[in-house]
């Protein structure tokens, strides 16, 4: 079957313009879709690891009972396939030969740390390095500030307990550089079969027990569910997720991503219907001739189901040898952005959405035009018979919806995204249609004549079936860029709103009552001003309504506020960013009442008025909850689950003070003055974790930019698909209107105006279909308000019609240069 | 042996016999009566032209004559078959075995060569070394130097003959030919024609022309003669004087 073979082949195929643009598009759709999977899932193990090496682990297990876990359950981790690490923290003092501090101390196995690196300078005047490992038995590793403290120099001894151990590097950063306000002192890490020697620790003393894990997710959550039944109250399971600080942009980052994937699938699936339409009225010729000359619809269906097998599988190869490259190109970028190498993590299984996007894009959208083939009328090979009529359609069109909704579905897996997308998309159709309808009536009234408007016009009525079409795309195609570029500007103000410049970094601590005024004009002084100064009460929260407040709670919560004593505050002015969510903020002069942080309230069941006793020391307060408010948890600020007001049930107990500020890395001298002066306030560096938050956002934020600048190419393509679909009615329109005697110029203005027309139309359709949709994602997906996008919606239309009208320019390049008798012949 | 009886009974049916066949066309409004009470045999090997102004129904009646389209009403009887009643693609496989097209515009699928259209019908009906025949043919028809040009790469006469060559690929018993000078100059057509007529004699087909070229026409054996739906013979009676 040569010959048949040969009209069915590729390569063929490939000279066939419509074709082309089937198999671009399947390209596209695959590569899109496949790059922004398997970036998603680099980015997201990449992000995953960054924040893991907070942790220095996947998992951490946190004994705060100060006696090591049962060794059975480490054996078991291990036994399991994960990784394990362990670390000892407690505060000691360390001698130096010119006295002694307080330090806090890290002993650390081998394996440390599983996640992320640490970074150390061999001395004061050497470059920075990163290890993977800590310090070697012997060894001990001081954070820079204790080495001024001490008067110290690398190689010197240092004393911890019964040990001398060598000072051999400065610690800069450690991965898991901690937030807990028991960090106090200076830091040093040791190797942990150095602890038992220094008899530091022993039965009783305030030590933490820390062990790590680390591996497949799967893995360790099967070990959780075995070990969980086993832990104890003092028993802190941690993940990476859990941090209330990262979760969240974790999370939106997720989501974004995962929304773009779901464009990106939409603009494929758009451009592969189109195409294949195209492609489809274009074989009705040729499927006519073939049942003349015998073929039966079958034999018909089948040659071309063997055709679209072939593109699928020469776009799935297409798509894939252009998303590897790309998605090398990406990492490779975004090593460059972290300045580290990043491992290249190429998983299979992120092929699947790219893989089912090709099929489902053929079978839904490609097949249905072609499969209407079939029932072509072989009597068009002697006349041309009447179009398809609307009926046949509608199925198509149902199809195209749920194969639409089951992709999306499938691959954002979250019912908000795509409902909320194909809600917008349905209200741009409805309105569309609307918009048909009213052009059709109206244009119907202008009549041809020399004028170019005129001409634009009618132009757009007499092709005002492929004029809706391609309306319809073009605003579908907006509106999914549209909705990305707005929600993308959304999400990146929240972060950086999130953390501006001057984020506090630094923590002063344990300042005494009297000492407030001093440590305030000291930093004053030196130009930087301190945020608001908190007094802070160590305190447990013990009743609920005079009932033992674990027993009051369903014991299946979990709640890491009561295994721990919490910090509790007093305020006459409710924090900037705090929001009062149920009741009243102290009135002055109140001094009854407590304020909950809203989230505990939550997990806890609080309602205003329950009655919440505390333990501090050996003395209990009980007040009822007066207002339930919400924290910004990330805003780097001291916050408090508890607050009240002043004078009231916190009077009289043993405070002391506490507040954060920012401070440059060329002022972090001051701090040794500053230690030196008031040496038992507590500074608490966590400049490092801020740079480390930094830089996860300016990681995602370069994803979002590459993967969008991926989709609105894409978005580009379609609309160059679905213009050039049409190309060859308008060039012989145009080379028709030539020969008539129609000038050059009056043709290139009516076809750019037609396209304008065309373009603004679609621009304002497709942003306020964006608008709506921005509308719905904000209000569920993203919790961010909604407000209008002024610049966008004026913007879009413009742009949109400004491309169009220079898309029909280019078109008519052949019409222009060629004379009209040759165009003609060639398009015979 | 068979294969004798079959001929033999062959021989003796008419290639094509319609009786009261009647196109109707649905309108919006109401209906348009296309051809009206149409009777016709054709014997095998006869050649017959059907000759009328634009818009007679001489297209219609070719597309039915072929069974590419079912009449409202009456029956076509292609080779013993009442094509009204075989299916869609019953139609089709009679079409490949039996049935020739030679059309006004041509109809050559421009992505293939000349070769490649002539060879596209053997290899639908299945038949063997579709290569050397389909060489053979294009020699015949004189193209036996163009082989592989595309039909774009060919003059309007020349793509008329690959078309002939094409029809006669399958060694059809019916020929049907829709106007198949009508895009062509004068001496083109003769020579086409001429082909035409040549290559349907040489292998016994039995030909089907719409024409409103009265000259082609002549050279049939019959013609008859299509006005708003109505046939008629007007040159019967002069044939069997013949």
């Amino acid at each position: 079957m040569a010959a048949a073979k040969k009209l069915m082949s590729v390569r063929r195929d490939w000279r066939e313009r419509d074709v082309r643009v089937v198999l671009v598009a399947l390209m596209i759709a695959v590569a899109t879709v496949a790059t922004i999977a398997l970036f998603a899932n680099q980015l997201q193990r990449t992000l995953v690891s960054s924040a893991s090496s907070f942790l220095a682990a996947d998992r951490q297990l946190d004994a705060e009972n100060g006696k090591p876990v049962p060794p059975g359950w480490i054996e078991e981790a291990r036994n399991r396939g994960l990784q394990t690490g362990q670390m000892i923290k407690f505060s000691t003092m360390v001698f130096g030969e010119s006295g002694f501090q307080l330090v806090s101390v890290k002993a650390v196995s081998d394996e440390y740390p599983l996640r992320g690196d640490i970074e150390i300078q061999p001395n004061q005047d050497s470059s920075r390095t990163i290890v993977d490992a800590g310090p070697r038995p012997g060894e001990i590793w001081i954070n820079p500030r204790l080495l001024r403290l001490l008067e110290l120099q690398i190689g010197d001894t240092l004393e911890v307990g019964n040990l001398k151990l060598t000072v051999s590097n400065l610690l800069i950063r450690e991965p898991d550089g901690g937030f807990r306000l028991s960090s106090l002192a200076p830091r040093v890490m040791m190797h942990v079969d150095d602890v038992a020697a220094t008899g530091v620790v022993q039965e009783g003393s305030r030590v933490g027990f820390v062990y790590l894990f680390a591996g497949d997710d799967r893995l360790l959550e099967d070990y959780y569910q075995w070990l969980e039944p086993q832990l104890e109250p003092s028993h802190e399971w941690e993940g990476v997720r859990d941090g209330e600080t990262f979760s969240r942009s974790l999370e939106r980052a997720e989501r974004f991503l995962l929304l773009g994937g779901s464009l990106a699938v939409l603009l494929a699936a758009v451009a592969v219907a189109v195409a294949s339409r195209q492609y489809a009225l274009s074989q009705r010729d040729t499927v006519a001739l073939l049942k003349t000359l015998g073929l039966t619809g079958g034999g018909i269906g089948r040659l071309y189901l063997r055709r679209l097998a072939l593109w699928g599988v020469v776009g799935i190869a297409g798509g894939l040898a252009v998303a590897l490259p790309l998605f090398w190109m990406l990492v490779r970028m975004l090593s460059d952005v972290l300045e580290r190498p990043i491992d290249f993590y190429l998983d299979p299984s992120a092929l699947t959405p790219a893989l089912l996007t090709a099929l489902i894009s053929l079978f839904a959208f490609a097949y249905p035009p072609i499969r209407r083939l079939q029932n072509v009328p072989a009597m068009r090979v002697l006349r041309a018979q009447p179009g398809e009529s609307g009926r046949e359609v509608v199925p198509d069109l149902l199809i195209a919806v749920i194969a639409v909704f089951g992709l999306v579905w499938l691959y954002a897996g979250e019912l908000t995204l795509v409902v909320s997308l194909l809600g917008g998309l349905v209200l741009l159709l409805t309105v569309l249609a609307l918009i048909g309808w009213l052009m059709v009536s109206l244009l119907r009234r202008v009549r041809g004549g020399g004028n170019a408007w005129r001409l634009a016009l009618v132009g757009l009525y007499r092709h005002r079936q492929a004029s809706m079409a391609q309306m319809a795309v073009f605003a579908m195609t907006l509106m999914l860029a549209a909705t990305l570029v707005l929600v993308r500007s959304a999400l990146l103000e929240d972060w950086q709103a999130q953390l501006p410049e001057d984020t506090p970094n630094h923590f002063l601590i344990n300042i005494a009552p009297n000492d407030v005024d001093a440590v305030e004009s000291f930093w004053a002084e030196r130009g930087v001003p301190l945020d608001t100064v908190y007094p802070m009460v160590r305190g447990r929260l013990t009743e609920l309504n005079g009932q033992p407040v674990k027993e009051a709670v369903s014991k299946d919560e979990r709640i890491n506020a009561l295994n721990r004593e919490l910090n509790l505050t007093w305020m006459e002015q409710l924090p900037e960013d705090n929001r009062i969510q149920e009741g009243q903020w102290f009135a002055k002069g109140d001094t009854r009442g407590v304020s909950v942080e809203a989230e505990l309230a939550g997990k806890l069941g609080l309602k205003l008025g329950d009655k919440l006793t505390f333990t501090i020391g050996s003395e209990k307060v009980t007040e009822p909850v007066g207002s339930i408010r919400s924290v910004q948890w990330d805003s780097m600020k001291p916050n408090f689950y508890m607050a009240f007001p002043p004078d009231g049930g916190l009077t009289n107990m043993p405070a002391t003070w506490i507040t954060s500020f920012h401070l440059d890395e060329s002022s972090k001298l001051l701090l040794n003055e500053f230690s030196r002066q008031y040496p038992t306030v507590s500074v608490l560096e966590i400049d490092h974790i801020i740079e480390r938050i930094q830089d996860i956002v300016q990681q995602v934020t370069q994803a979002i930019e590459a993967i969008l600048a991926l989709i609105l190419a894409a978005a580009l393509v379609v609309m160059a698909a679905v213009v050039s679909a049409t190309l060859r009615d308008r060039q012989r329109e145009g080379a028709l209107l030539r020969t008539l005697g129609g000038q050059q110029l009056l043709l290139v203005r009516s076809t750019m105006l037609e396209f304008a027309l065309l373009g603004f139309f679609a621009g304002v359709l497709g942003v306020l279909a964006a608008e709506t949709a921005v509308y719905a994602l904000q209000a569920r997906a993203f919790e961010g308000e909604f407000r209008w996008h002024w610049q966008v919606v004026l913007s879009v239309p413009l742009i949109s019609a400004l491309l169009l009208a220079l898309f029909g320019r280019w078109q008519l390049r052949p019409v222009l240069s060629v004379s009209p008798m040759l165009l003609l012949r060639r398009l015979e | 042996m068979n294969q004798m009886t079959d001929l033999t009974k062959n021989n003796q049916r008419p290639m094509l016999r319609v009786s009261g066949l009647t196109h109707t066309v649905s309108l919006e409004t109401d209906t348009l009566t296309i051809l009206q009470g149409v009777n016709l045999e054709i014997k095998r090997g006869e050649s017959v032209a059907i000759v009328g102004r634009s818009g007679s129904g001489k297209t219609t009646l070719l597309g039915l004559l072929a069974g590419l389209d079912t009449p409202s009403q009456g029956t076509v009887e292609l080779d013993g078959a009442e094509i009204s009643r075989l299916s869609e693609d019953e139609r089709a496989k009679l079409r490949a075995r039996r049935v020739g097209f030679v059309f006004q515009s041509f109809q050559l699928l421009p992505a293939l060569s000349a070769l490649e259209n002539v060879m596209l019908p053997l290899e639908l009906a299945g038949i063997e070394a579709p290569h050397q025949r389909a060489r053979d043919l294009l020699e015949r028809v004189g193209l036996g130097e163009r082989l592989n040009h595309t039909p774009r790469q060919l003059s309007g006469g020349e793509q008329q003959r690959v078309a002939i060559a094409r029809a006669f690929a399958s060694e059809p018993s019916i020929l049907f030919a829709d106007e198949p000078t009508g895009n062509l100059d004068n001496r083109t057509g003769q020579s086409v024609s001429d082909l035409l007529m040549d290559l349907n004699r040489e292998q016994g087909a039995t030909l089907v022309m719409v024409t409103h070229d009265e000259r082609l026409a002549a050279r049939c054996n019959r013609t008859f003669h299509i006005e708003a739906g109505v046939l008629s013979e007007p040159d019967a009676a002069r044939e069997f004087a013949d």
